[in-house]
């Protein structure tokens, strides 16, 4: 969004390669920054950052929602990818143990599974129920879905940091396969935030066909 | 002397005696007191005393050659030699010898009985120990359990509890009866290392067995081993190629070495050679590390006039990364440094990346030492002799193949830019199995990214080149 030029490369040990154990990072020169909060005020440091044109009111509004998102929709997906027996035996732990060869791949597997479990019982979230979570979720959508409006992006004309952190956790609940579609339909409930986000998609992730370079992989998924 | 009568049979007696079965025998030995030098003998009985739980079947390979003694120094000899078999089993503590002459009811005029006495080692012994190092300090608590199950089957167990890390290791060793040299060792361990030269950090969790059999004059040793390797950055300035080789692998390999090793000792050889080449396999019995190992050592030694001691020495190796995928830097040869090419810092000769030693598949080193005594020779035959001074050359070079180009090409990468050094220095052996150096050294040769260590460089460790 700050025409940045970026390659993507997918690497299995990506997890391991952050400085904080976090994805996504960059690598620029010789610095490596994880996280989006130090990825943001590295680009500012830089001299690009999207949220210039804001005042003080409304970055503080956009801090609050971007809490929100991370509070809750982050905390959903992780809780419904590990904590739901289903999806982690179907879907999860394949995927997650699929770089590695017999017994590493189940070793890390379950690994990571305890590890999310612990974190969902120390915030509370061990005791809930699947239903429960989607409708946090939902709630969640609902107050974006309101703050967005008929706007096209959060704060009227320009994104910012929340458009692209919002956009990025929708766009991935909507396009990866889950044992039931039920989380995705919820989201497309919301038509203004299905909008939002082919708008995003259309703008800028298809805008250079041949060579994809601001994907990196030969094809993605796709809302459409 | 106490003795169980055996059946009488002739030659293959043996009285083996619990120390639960103590028979008290009326002595009433008249000592007779012959000239038993070059007479011939035969020997009647040999007994083992002071036996609790080892099995009797497993003694009776180690002094059955005394039977064949034919005269009083041979029985001497034999003893000493069964002796030093008995107490290389690890199982006793003591082992004492008495010869005497046969009594009782079948002994023939010129019969002799050997006597075996041994203490065995306690069931359990336990260590504890504290080591300070680098900016940590930790708690070494080591169990070991010799002779577990009465066959020279040994137990150990070492559990290392220290500020920065954790490590342990359990280790069963069972040698064939008969046939100490053939034995089978199995091995669990978790340990962590941590190398700043390539800013890495690495715990390997593992499994091995292993099992080692001698083959003519040289000895064999066949192993499988599965790690799990956990490799991390050990500061957040590392550099971005150490960073891409974090995370986790697994690597299960076979490999095998045959050593020769005609020296008279490990530390300070004054003769004989050692040749070891050993090859590993990895990826073929799963795991996702897939690689050919090849590495050989070459040390020949030669006394020269007045005590002092010529030493050649000659490494290599090379990796071959199979089925396209990269090797990992846990796997590449490392040079440089107080074991290796003197006058080099540890490990940072060859390929780097920002200061972080990447390590490379393919590398050779050799040495020529010239060991002498002290000069003057102080402490003579005693502290002085645990000493030596030895002027060194040493050259070496490590660099990455590519495997496409021929061997010609693999040659001459090897050969152009050696790094090689000169010097001299002090040599403290420890024991039997390590040494402390302290030299003075000149690098030569030095090539960009190599870091030097010129002057005085101090060296501990188990194997120099």
């Amino acid at each position: 969004m700050c025409n940045l030029p970026v390659h993507v490369s997918c690497r299995s040990n990506a997890e391991y390669m952050s400085p904080s154990g976090k994805v996504p990072f960059v690598h620029v020169g010789n610095q490596v920054v994880s996280e989006l909060g130090p990825i943001v005020q590295f680009t500012k440091a830089k001299g690009h950052s999207l949220s210039d044109g804001l005042d003080d009111v409304q970055r503080a509004e956009m801090k609050a929602y971007m809490e929100l998102v991370n509070n809750m929709l982050l905390t959903a997906e992780l809780y419904i990818q590990w904590c739901d027996d289903t999806t982690a035996t179907e879907i999860s732990r394949p995927r997650y143990s699929s770089p590695y060869s017999w017994p590493l791949n189940q070793i890390l597997a379950y690994q990571k599974q305890w590890e999310v479990r612990r974190k969902m019982n120390a915030i509370g979230w061990a005791g809930k129920s699947l239903e429960q979570v989607y409708e946090d979720v939902s709630q969640c959508c609902q107050a974006l879905s309101q703050r967005l409006g008929t706007q096209p992006y959060f704060f009227n004309k320009q994104p910012t940091e929340l458009d692209a952190l919002v956009f990025g956790h929708l766009f991935t609940i909507l396009t990866t396969r889950l044992t039931s579609d039920e989380l995705g339909e919820k989201i497309k409930s919301y038509s203004n935030l299905l909008a939002f986000c082919r708008r995003i998609e259309q703008s800028y992730f298809e805008d250079s066909q041949a060579g994809s370079s601001s994907r990196g992989y030969s094809k993605g998924p796709s809302l459409f | 002397m106490q003795s169980m009568d055996p059946l009488p049979m002739h030659g293959r007696d043996m009285g083996v005696h619990p120390d639960d079965m103590i028979e008290v025998q009326e002595a009433e030995q008249e000592t007779k007191q012959e000239v038993l030098e070059n007479k011939d003998v035969v020997v009647q009985h040999v007994n083992i005393e002071g036996l609790g739980r080892t099995k009797e079947d497993l003694l009776g390979y180690e002094i059955s050659e005394v039977f064949h003694a034919k005269n009083l120094v041979d029985v001497m000899k034999k003893s000493h030699i069964a002796r030093q078999k008995l107490l290389r089993l690890g199982i006793f503590k003591e082992v004492e010898v008495v010869i005497d002459t046969s009594d009782g009811a079948d002994a023939l005029p010129n019969g002799l009985d050997v006597t075996f006495e041994v203490t065995e080692m306690k069931r359990l012994t336990g260590s504890y120990n504290t080591m300070v190092g680098n900016n940590e300090g930790s708690m070494v608590l080591g169990v070991k359990l010799p002779n577990v199950f009465g066959r020279a089957e040994k137990l150990t167990f070492q559990f290392s509890y220290g500020t920065k890390e954790t490590s342990y290791g359990l280790s069963f060793f069972k040698p064939q009866p008969g046939n100490f040299e053939r034995n089978l060792a199995l091995n669990l361990y978790k340990v962590t290392g941590q190398f700043p030269w390539s800013s890495l950090k690495e715990t390997d969790r593992g499994v091995s067995t292993e099992l080692n059999f001698p083959l003519w004059r040289t000895n064999h040793t066949l192993k499988w081993e599965g790690v799990w390797r956990e490799l991390g950055c050990l500061a957040r300035s590392a550099s971005f190629a150490v960073r891409e080789e974090s995370g986790h692998t697994l690597k299960s390999a076979l490999s095998h070495t045959m050593s020769i090793d005609n020296r008279n000792s490990a530390i300070f050889p004054k003769k004989g050679a050692l040749l070891r080449i050993n090859q590993e396999l990895a990826g073929y019995t799963g795991g996702d590390a897939s690689f050919l190992k090849e590495d050989f050592e070459l040390q020949v030694n030669r006394r020269l006039v007045w005590d002092s001691v010529l030493s050649a020495s000659l490494w290599g190796g090379c990796l071959l990364p199979i089925g396209g995928r990269p090797s990992s830097i846990a796997d590449r040869f490392y040079l440089g440094g107080p074991t290796s090419v003197r006058g080099f810092g540890m490990y940072s000769i060859g390929p780097q990346s920002e200061g972080d030693y990447l390590g490379g598949e393919a590398y050779w080193a050799g040495g020529l030492h010239l060991y002498t005594p002290l000069p003057f020779r102080p402490g003579r035959a005693g502290f002085g002799d645990l000493f030596r001074t030895h002027f060194f050359l040493n050259a070496g070079n490590l660099c990455n193949l590519n495997y496409g180009e021929g061997p010609r090409a693999h040659l001459q990468r090897l050969a152009e830019c050696i790094r090689w050094s000169y010097g001299a220095g002090i040599v403290l052996r420890l024991g039997n199995i390590a040494r402390l150096e302290l030299n003075y050294c000149i690098p030569m040769g030095v090539q960009s990214g190599d870091r030097i260590c010129d002057g005085v460089q101090f060296g501990a460790g188990i194997r120099f080149l």
